[in-house]
């Protein structure tokens, strides 16, 4: 154990976290590594790595599968009283509480757990910063990390209209996370070195970039910026691999002819004004055409959104004909409290699906977040069995992101007008 | 006991955040999908006439019991016809399983970890996935008028530059470099790199000023040509291309050239096709009329277009170039998008026989109204 720990606490202080997340993270592992010892693979080989990503570090525990108890990890977990082994299980739940995300993952028979804890950054406060001027000779390159704190200030200030691309309190983490290379972007500036415009985009799933923007600073810049940082974008990633480009921030506007409207998703604020954000999408190679797995109840969506897109898919039914389920689901939860929204992704299904999801709604509810959404991957066949559970408790279907799990994604969003 | 491997943690960086591309299906199953009863295939710049006949007959009568032996390792008669074809030696040559093996031939012979290649940022993909995967810096020059540029190629070079590649025409574009500026070109790289000017698409260009590489190479010593008998000679299906050199760059590639990968049906209809000067005049018939059809049909739909050298032609669309595709699929008729080449709602399109062509106007009007 004291290896463990101090091999965590260590990392973590190293890679740059204060010494409150740094314990956190530490306290994490020790209460998964003791889980692990004493009750659920004791004797067994557990491999534990740290990563720096600039603004978080993650701590990764590979280990046998068998006899892990994955639903400690619902966000709606509490200690049960009626399991046997009741104080385990807490500790799971202590560890899943202390960090920032996680992640679990089957590889082969054995799991890789990540936790991930960030570091802390100060809000962005009134600091001086440049006027937006019109821009109309420029040439587009990537920005310096000075740079992108800069203009993210600017955003907020000067395009006040627009969604803000995520982080946007917390300029120091958005230019940790580039250096980091999880986001990239492209900036517009003229010869006096005004910044014109900029857009960004992430890597935020197996195979679909999104990007945020295109942000034109001032409305009397040259009208074909936006074009000209989103072909930059386009460059930067045409041979990445990636399949697709996602944009539901769509900055001060989205040149037309570049992407498809896939719908929208529906977000308010904390004093209940809402508003339809589209989520836009192009493919950036030819569609290889795959097939998918529904569940009865979602095939006419499905095949409305297909024949809308003139996506090539083979959709196959599930079925459920007698056969066992585990007994217990698993959700992961990413929220944003900033934003009031929450996305649920299932990490397991069992014969308490319905419960746990009606237990994630009213508890996220009670505490004020006003968007739910369910990601559910046409990959995965026992991730449609969601679907019955999903439309009982007044999730509807709002939009599919082509390839945006590791098939095609659902997003799935509960209206909470009709809450029974 | 089941022991966990991770393949990961034995990959190479440079490895790790490569991604595997991944073809299209084959046309029966993507006919299946977007549920179209034919197929124009104008995604892949293939020949529509398909093989010279010389070929044709030659696969006619291939005697399948050969088929249990090993071909000549090196297509020892096949570069012996294409020494005499050039007037060259036949040590001059080596064959590969299509260009794209003999790319990464010689990028296995001369670099090593540090080094670099230079090529450009919107052409053809292998040189730059070769060099990345091998775990080296591929340096992409922006195009100028929708050309090569030399002279940022030129201030690119540094001492760990090893290979310039060179698409002579340029595909997607077309545009070609001049005998006069290829010249130019190779006095100031000056042996310092090796040249590869690739030039799949010789056989379809018109221009006097067109360079032939296969002549300058004696002058520059540092100068490989690729060719290739996908294009023009009708046999992408059988995979074979081949580069020419001097002899004494031609012999230091020799070492990383995988024998035995180039099989004897491929060698034999090549062999065959070599003479075939017919096919290349009336190929070449086939493309002008086509281009000119397509021509006048693009300006009366309003679409830019960019046509140049080669079986092909790029149309910029007023919306994305991948729901083009999925839309023309579903009517019937395969091009390439070409946000994959760095122009997005481009896309490119192989001329062939005017029913497809018409075929390809049609969808187009169909999207556009």
């Amino acid at each position: 154990m004291p290896v463990a720990t101090g091999f965590v606490e260590k990392s973590a202080l190293a890679f740059g976290l204060g010494q409150e997340e740094a314990l956190a993270l530490t306290l994490a592992t020790e209460e998964i590594f003791a889980y692990l010892c004493h009750i659920s693979a004791p004797g067994t080989e557990v491999e534990i790595r740290c990563r720096s990503a600039g603004y978080c570090v993650d701590t990764e525990l590979i280990f046998d599968a068998a006899g892990f108890q994955m639903r400690a990890f619902n966000l709606t977990a509490i200690p049960s009283v009626a399991d046997e082994a009741p104080v385990p299980d807490t500790g799971l739940l202590i560890a899943s509480r202390l960090v920032d995300r996680f992640n679990l993952k089957h590889v082969g028979k054995r799991l890789v757990l990540t936790l991930i804890k960030d570091k802390a950054y100060p809000e962005t406060c009134g600091l001086d910063m440049p006027a937006a001027v019109p821009v109309s000779h420029f040439s587009i390159r990537r920005p310096e990390g000075e740079e992108v704190k800069t203009v993210y200030r600017m955003i907020t200030r000067y395009c006040r209209d627009t969604m803000a691309p995520p982080s946007a309190d917390f300029p120091g983490k958005v230019a940790d996370i580039f250096l980091s290379g999880e986001i990239d972007a492209a900036m517009a500036l003229d010869g006096a070195g005004h910044m014109g415009g900029v857009l960004f985009w992430t890597r935020n799933a197996l195979r679909v970039v999104e990007c945020f923007g295109p942000y034109v600073l001032h409305p009397e810049s040259d009208p074909g910026m936006a074009i000209a940082l989103l072909d930059r974008c386009m460059e930067e990633i045409a041979r990445s691999g990636a399949v697709g480009l996602i944009n539901r921030y769509p900055g001060t506007g989205l040149p037309p002819g570049y992407f498809e409207s896939l719908g929208a998703l529906t977000f308010c604020t904390g004093d209940g004004v809402c508003l339809d954000v589209e989520a836009s999408y192009r493919h950036l190679g030819e569609d290889k055409g795959i097939s998918v797995w529904a569940h009865p109840d979602l095939v006419p969506f499905l095949a409305t959104q297909y024949e809308r897109f003139t996506l090539a898919r083979e959709i196959r039914r599930v079925t459920t004909e007698g056969e066992e389920s585990a007994p217990f689901s698993v959700l992961s939860a990413e929220v944003d409290r900033f934003r009031h929204w929450t996305i649920l992704r299932p990490l397991d299904y069992g014969e308490d699906h319905d419960r746990v999801l009606e237990d994630h709604v009213r508890m996220l509810t009670r505490e004020g977040f006003r968007a739910i959404f369910f990601e559910m991957d046409l990959s995965h066949a026992w991730q449609a069995h969601f679907t019955p559970g999903l439309l009982k408790n007044v999730f509807e279907p709002r939009i599919v992101l082509p390839y945006g799990g590791k098939g095609d994604l659902v997003v799935f969003q509960h209206r909470m007008d009709r809450q029974a | 006991m089941i022991t966990f491997f991770s393949p990961e943690k034995l990959l190479p960086q440079y490895i790790q955040t490569f991604e595997a591309y991944i073809p299209s299906r084959p046309d029966p199953e993507l006919m299946k999908m977007y549920r179209c009863s034919r197929l124009f295939r104008l995604n892949n710049n293939e020949n529509a006439l398909g093989p010279p006949p010389e070929a044709q007959e030659v696969l006619g009568r291939f005697a399948p019991k050969k088929a249990a032996l090993y071909p000549s390792g090196d297509a020892f008669y096949l570069r012996e016809a294409l020494a005499a074809r050039f007037n060259k030696g036949a040590d001059q040559f080596l064959v590969g399983n299509g260009a794209n093996e003999v790319i990464s031939f010689v990028i296995k012979a001369f670099c090593e970890q540090g080094d670099n290649i230079i090529t450009a940022d919107k052409t053809f993909a292998v040189y730059e996935w070769v060099a990345r995967f091998s775990g080296l810096e591929a340096r992409l020059v922006p195009l100028k008028d929708f050309a090569f540029d030399d002279e940022a190629m030129l201030a690119g070079m540094d001492e760990r530059t090893k290979v310039l590649f060179l698409c002579n025409p340029n595909n997607p574009t077309g545009t070609y470099w001049t005998l006069t500026r290829l010249r130019r070109f190779l006095d100031r790289v000056d042996g310092r790199a090796v040249v590869v000017v690739d030039e799949a698409y010789a056989e379809f260009v018109d221009a006097d000023d067109y360079p032939d590489g296969m002549a300058l190479m004696e002058t520059y010593p540092n100068l490989v040509v690729f060719r290739t008998f996908s294009k023009m000679y009708g046999l992408a299906g059988l995979r074979i291309g081949y580069l020419a050199g001097n002899s004494a760059v031609v012999d230091a590639i020799r070492r990383t050239c995988i024998v035995y990968s180039v099989n004897r049906v491929a060698q034999e209809a090549a062999l065959a096709a070599v003479p075939a000067d017919d096919h290349i005049l009336r190929t070449r018939q086939m493309v002008r009329e086509g281009k000119a059809y397509l021509h006048g049909e693009l300006q009366a739909l309003g679409l830019p277009f960019i046509s140049g050298e080669g079986n092909f032609v790029m149309v910029r669309l007023p919306f994305s170039d991948t729901l083009a595709y999925r839309k023309l699929m579903a009517q019937g008729v395969m091009v390439r998008t070409m946000t994959t080449f760095r122009f997005p709602n481009y896309i490119r399109v192989t001329i062939a026989s005017m029913e497809a062509m018409k075929a390809l106007i049609t969808a187009l009007r169909s999207m556009l109204t």
